[in-house]
């Protein structure tokens, strides 16, 4: 694996490679490699994916095996052109199967198993999807109507699917042993056509409605017999109908979990309210489905009206007009709505009455009255939603929100009348007792799953109108609460039936089941009624009358019909409510679902590409008999399963089952069970709670980090020639961004800061930066120099983020030092949150970058630079001296506040500068120093380090990587166009020390950090800028000294032994870490200063300064860098 | 079978089935559909990688994309030449990505190739000004196509660059609910 990742990892680093480092790094790539090569160019990719190294350990061939196999599992996900995934794939074969054959041999079993399974998959997979039907008849669809109408038909497949399977456990279990096994035909009484019917048995009128022959066949409950076992083999027939019933729901409800489940998935990242109109409508606007010119055309024509609305909203979004118009038309259309629903429902009531007393007062009905009330409400749920709809028309809604309330009026509506029909029908049921045909159990069941279905299809359909996706989901909610009622229902009817068998000879489950078939039949006709005239029709009427007609009939008043998916799709859940709630009183009526699906799919199919437009709907359902069906002669249906216990199982076993099922049993058990759901339902809460918030974090941290890893990968590619292009670019967008940081100079941006100092974290610190100050421009940020209220919403983002920034860092960095790096970083952030001093910093990094390019408006950024940051500068350069590097050996007493009150803002800010710049250059000595000062620090500075070297120990110790970072930085800021290449070059270098140095520096300097934390708040409440910079400064020194001392010490191996002298000195290793960082945050602060501005006077000033008032400084430098400490904790 | 196995190894066949989402058939029925548009020009022998490129105005005639106005971005973004000219494989992965399989961060990689027009790996104003005219057909007027740009950046440019990158336009695109189902095409 090692071997794997490093030659992507490049040339530079032949350091000893801990192998935590390189699984991270490894990982890293590999997560995000496969989007980022395009950049990076594909030979780093190759390389890494394909080289492996020959390694004896077996645990790490293993890996490297599994790693292959990843990679072969997941390449078809990744970005490539087809040759170079076929390549890689090739290799990554070649590996596993060379290496395999070294592995144990239950390893190599396993894996020949997993092969061997995979293999089997792919095939039965391959036969599976040669038998999905109409797939070339719904991507016709789809290319002339986009996905969504594609969906509905999809979502019929799929009912489809779930029918056969319904069919197959029917037909096998229950249908089939019954026609072979079961009792012939009229040798028992619920086989044989009564006396008095028989005349009228053949009669169409008779069959029609499902009566006669139909009436006592497999088709309906009452014809199964009740006798334990039939046939010569013994079948339970009772048991395996109740069983199977049991299954159909289990299946059913299964079934629409998953599919429940992979869709709440695929919606979950689509969750988050984040507007993104115009993103989504220029981006996910136009279907890529389409393949037909005139759908093209529409599609077209409709992103146009998409984006038109979009900009008149957008335009609109302050004024509203008329708005006392639009209220009373609203409240007009609600009226209307409840008018209609008010009225729909009384009809019902009232026609189901009229029956009632029509059935009394007649003893034949007419065809009319015998189907006047399922005519009535299935007329009434046809029309009164198109009356919506033009009600609807009244609002002025958005279309969505229209839609929306359609389908919740839709939905009130069918729930009414199911109600109001369920009302009446029991009203009839307990008037009439003596011979009720349709009892009420049945009814409340089907209404209740009919209502929970319309209202999940409603809400699917809402989605659906945008997506299909949806559909399925809401489909499955609703089968679920079907199931749900249907069981409650079936033991609901039980108690019924003593009340409705009475004398009736005609057991209900039949009645029941006729009644659900002929739901089913009617609603067939009438389905494929409405699409051949309303649709059809009116689609030929438009086409060939339009010529001979005053208005265009096309585009105004009939128009062609229009594919309502919502509705479509709601009919469909309704028609499979009513399967599954019949499928227990008539076993054939999955099969004639099939049937019915089948047409459907034709009939709908042809309209939709014909004549473009459908839509309607029905419903009904009944309980169980005495003297019929394979239940009869028992109290409940669930007593066959008792009933078989008792009978055909040992007595052990009745016995057990007697206990289990006592009431002492049951009902702690559910009440356990109500418990486990309460339980589960709290951490679902829980979870969804947490759920959200990880998601809110991974949108930050996902794009965030991603950059980050991104840039850190090409600043390792890059090798110097190359990177010396890109960076100028990069510094020139970093800069803009940073002063935007800069700008909201909250505590946060100190942090951003330092990111930014080391390229990789420049990028994050960036990034972030510019998202909480996101749509402002930079330059005004810059002008204003006020602090923006986004940066103090940052904070929590930056924290979030330090993690990931820091791990990318110490990629580059080094390998040893990676996890107090890590820390390093955390710290750094959270002091300059803490610190106001920070702030100061940052206005300074500006104020410099500014002065070394002229280009920008150096006016702007001097004003703001000297306004609020020059004391914080003036800070700095006492710090950076290099006399205090002598004296921080022994003391850290060198920060003159005073001097920097007398001098002037920009002078100071000037010394700051010169000093950081100063070290930086002396770290890469391949830059010539652009000042004199420069240079003479430098000098100053190689010298003094060689001074600590003698005092020190000896030892040789690395120096210390942050301030090589921070030169870095350094580099770019100020001197980007002179010495990219140089810089990056340090980088190398500096990634290379860093590793090694993160460690140690952190020790060194914790002794500074210790002082106490009071500083901060004094720091804060110091309104001038020079009362804050002597805080800063104490740190600065001995920050600065030492760091001079590492870059003199990178260049020449003695320096950095002294540095690392210095740092052993002062023991405070521990807390050192932490405060390493922050120090060296600081420092690169002062190193941009410097590069960017390097006055010789400013420097002579500033060790005055230093000189004149090391005590005090003393004292500030200990509280600030306490004052870091705590924050960074 | 026999005929099928002529065209494309075994190996080869399983190779493109770990390559693309798609099955054997579906590769098979791919390759017919590639084949059948240059006949002449594709031989029904793949065992041995023939080199054979299609012109971009014969990928673009496909029904499947001759109505899309990105079709010409499409076949750019997928052809190894760059300009839409494809091979087979090109071919197999420009519909393996567009599949339904295919997960949302690959579409959107692509997604976010093909839309950016220059090639700069940013979609920057430009390259938002030619999606807008493709998509609308030059029907929004400059003032409306300048006005949506800025909204576009705007609302998905979270690092105030002025232009989207990959992951500004991933960011976006994840919370698209249509994206999955709109990007896509059904071979």
């Amino acid at each position: 694996m090692s071997s794997a990742s490093e030659p992507v990892v490049g040339s530079s680093r032949s350091l000893l490679a801990a192998k935590r480092h390189r699984t991270v790094r490894k990982n890293s790539r590999r997560i995000y490699s496969a989007y980022r090569d395009h950049q990076q160019g594909s030979s780093d990719e190759e390389g890494g994916d394909d080289k492996e190294v020959d390694s004896n350990d077996p645990e790490e061939m293993f890996q490297n095996i599994q790693y292959q196999k990843e990679i072969i599992a997941n390449i078809r996900s990744r970005p490539w052109p087809m040759r170079r995934k076929l390549k890689v794939l090739k290799q990554a074969r070649e590996i596993v199967l060379k290496y395999e054959g070294q592995l144990t041999r239950t390893r190599g079993y396993q894996t020949a198993g997993a092969d061997l399974l995979k293999k089997l998959y792919r095939v039965l997979y391959n036969i599976v999807v040669t038998f999905i039907p109409w797939e070339v008849r719904i991507k016709k669809i789809e290319s002339h109507f986009g996905s969504g109408v594609a969906s509905y038909f999809i979502f019929l497949r799929w009912l489809f699917g779930i029918n056969i399977v319904l069919t197959i456990m029917t037909g096998s279990f229950v249908v089939l042993p019954e026609l072979l096994a079961g009792a012939p035909f009229g040798t028992t009484r619920s086989k044989t056509i009564p006396k008095e019917h028989l005349a009228s048995a053949q009669d169409l009128d008779t069959i029609w409605s499902l009566g006669g022959y139909l009436q006592y066949s497999v088709l309906f409950y009452g014809y199964y017999g009740s006798v334990r076992k039939i046939g010569s083999a013994g079948y339970r027939l009772p048991l395996a109908y109740f069983l199977v019933g049991m299954a159909v729901f289990a299946y059913s409800f299964i079934i629409l979990l998953r599919k429940m489940a992979k869709n709440s998935r695929l919606s979950l990242a689509s969750a988050s309210d984040e507007n993104f109109t115009f993103c989504w409508r220029v981006f996910c606007a136009w279907d890529y489905l389409i393949g037909n010119p005139e759908a093209a055309e529409c599609k077209g024509a409709a992103i146009v009206n998409n984006i038109r609305e979009a900009i008149v909203e957008e335009q609109e979004k302050k004024k509203d007009t008329s708005l006392a118009v639009l209220i009373s038309l609203r409240i007009l259309a609600n009226i209307l709505v409840l008018l209609s629903l008010a009225g729909s429902i009384y009809i019902i009531y009232f026609v189901v009455d009229r029956s009632q007393k029509l059935e009394q007062e007649k003893p034949e009905l007419t065809l009319w009255e015998k189907n006047e009330v399922s005519v009535v409400v299935s007329l009434i749920t046809m029309i009164a939603p198109s009356a919506f709809e033009l009600v609807a028309q009244l609002e002025m809604y958005h279309p969505r929100t229209s839609l929306r309330f359609q389908l919740a009026r839709v939905l009130v509506l069918y729930l009414g009348n199911l109600y109001s029909l369920i009302i009446a029908l029991l009203d009839k049921v307990n008037s009439m007792s003596s011979a009720p045909h349709v009892s009420s159990s049945n009814w409340t069941n089907t209404s209740s799953t009919i209502s929970s279905l319309s209202a999940q299809v409603s809400r699917i359909s809402v989605s659906e109108h945008h997506n299909s996706t949806m559909a399925t989901i809401s489909t499955a909610i609703n089968f679920i609460h079907n199931r749900s009622s249907l069981i409650t229902a079936s033991n609901q009817t039980i108690p019924f039936e003593k009340n409705a068998r009475s004398q009736q000879d005609q057991c209900w489950e039949t009645y029941v089941g006729q009644e659900m078939l002929k739901l089913s039949i009617i609603d067939m006709i009438f389905t494929v009624a409405s699409i051949l005239l309303i649709d059809f029709i009116r689609g030929l009427v438009v086409r060939y009358l339009s010529d001979c007609c005053c208005w265009d009939l096309e585009s105004k008043f009939p128009e062609y019909g229009e594919f309502k998916i919502a509705e479509n799709v709601l009919h469909l859940i309704y028609n499979q409510g009513m399967i599954w709630m019949g499928a227990f009183f008539s076993p054939c009526l999955p099969a004639f679902n099939v049937l019915k699906l089948i047409g459907l799919m034709y009939l709908r199919s042809w309209a939709v590409l014909t004549c473009n437009v459908p839509h309607q709907q029905v419903f009904r359902a009944s309980r169980p008999s005495e003297h019929c069906g394979p239940f009869s002669g028992q109290e409940k249906i669930y007593d066959i399963i008792s009933d078989t216990v008792a009978s055909d199982f040992p007595l052990w076993f009745s016995k057990v089952m007697s206990y289990v099922t006592s009431p002492v049993v049951v009902l702690p058990a559910v009440l356990l069970l109500f418990m486990l759901i309460y339980y589960l339902q709290a951490i679902a809460r829980s979870l969804k709670f947490t759920n959200n918030q990880l998601r809110i974090q991974l949108q930050t941290e996902r794009t965030e980090d991603k950059k980050k890893v991104f840039q850190m990968a090409a600043a390792r590619l890059q090798v110097p020639e190359a990177s010396a292009d890109k960076n100028p670019d990069q510094q020139e967008s970093d800069i803009p961004s940073q002063e935007a940081s800069i700008h909201t100079s909250s505590p946060q941006q100190n942090g951003s800061i330092t990111n930014v100092q080391s390229p990789i974290n420049r990028s994050n610190s960036i990034r972030t930066i510019t998202q909480s100050a996101s749509g402002a421009d930079l330059n005004e940020g810059c002008v204003s120099g006020s602090v923006r209220s986004p940066a103090v919403i940052v904070l929590p983002k930056h924290q979030v983020e330090h993690l990931p920034n820091s791990r990318p860092q110490h990629f580059i960095g080094g390998r040893s030092g990676s996890c107090r790096s890590k820390s390093c970083h955390h710290m750094a952030y959270n002091p300059p949150s803490d610190l106001s001093n920070a702030i100061h910093t940052d206005p300074l990094y500006r104020k410099t970058i500014r002065s070394l390019h002229p280009v920008e408006a150096a006016g702007i950024i001097a004003a703001q630079n000297y306004g609020g940051r020059c004391g914080p500068t003036t800070r700095y350069v006492i710090v950076n001296e290099h006399r205090p590097r002598k004296k921080l050996l022994c003391s850290t007493t060198r920060i003159p506040r005073h001097y920097l009150m007398e001098e002037p803002r920009e002078i100071l800010e000037l010394y700051q500068r010169n000093i950081k710049h100063y070290t930086p250059r002396t770290i890469h000595q391949q830059h010539p120093p652009r000042s004199h000062t420069s240079q003479q620090l430098r000098k100053e500075e190689e010298e003094t380090g060689k001074d600590r070297k003698r005092t020190s120990l000896g030892k040789s110790l690395r120096p210390c990587s942050l301030p090589d970072h921070h030169q870095q930085a350094h580099f770019y800021i100020g001197e980007r166009l002179d010495s990219f290449r140089e810089s990056q070059r340090a980088r190398y270098e500096m990634q290379e020390d860093d590793e090694e140095e993160a460690g140690k520096e952190g020790i060194d300097w914790g002794d500074f950090n210790l002082p106490s934390p009071s500083q901060t708040s004094v720091k804060e409440k110091e309104s001038s800028h020079t009362q804050r910079q002597p805080v800063h400064s104490p740190r600065r020194q001995y920050q600065s000294p030492t760091r001079t001392r590492h870059m003199g010490s990178q260049l020449k191996p003695k320096l950095r032994g002294q540095l690392e002298t210095h740092l052993t000195e002062s023991d405070s290793a521990s807390i050192a870490s932490s405060s390493d960082q922050q120090n060296s945050s600081t420092d690169q602060y002062i190193h941009v200063i410097h590069s960017k501005e390097r006055h010789l006077g400013s420097d002579v000033r500033q060790e005055k300064m230093s000189k004149k008032k090391p005590k005090t400084n003393f004292d500030l430098n200990y509280t600030e860098s306490n004052d870091l400490i705590c924050s960074n904790v | 079978m026999g005929n099928k196995q002529t065209i494309f190894t075994a190996q080869q066949l399983d190779a493109y089935q770990d390559c693309t989402y798609f099955t054997r058939k579906e590769i098979l029925r791919l390759f017919y559909r590639y084949r059948d548009l240059a006949p002449q020009l594709v031989p029904l022998d793949y065992t041995n990688h023939p080199d054979v490129k299609l012109p971009y105005e014969l990928i673009g005639s496909m029904p499947e994309l001759k109505d899309n106005p990105f079709r010409q971005r499409i076949a750019e973004v997928f052809s190894e030449d760059g300009e839409g000219n494809m091979t087979l494989d090109n071919f197999l992965d420009m519909f393996s990505v567009l599949s339904e399989m295919a997960p949302r961060d690959l579409k959107a990689y692509y997604a976010f190739k093909i839309y950016d027009f220059n090639n700069d790996d940013f979609i920057c104003k430009s390259d938002l000004e030619k999606t807008l005219n493709k998509l609308t057909r030059n029907e929004l007027t400059e003032d409306e196509v300048k006005m949506v740009c800025e909204k576009v950046i705007d609302e998905a440019d979270l690092d105030n660059d002025g232009r989207l990158s990959l992951e500004d336009f991933q960011h976006m695109i994840n919370r698209a609910p249509d994206f999955l189902s709109t990007f896509h095409i059904r071979i």
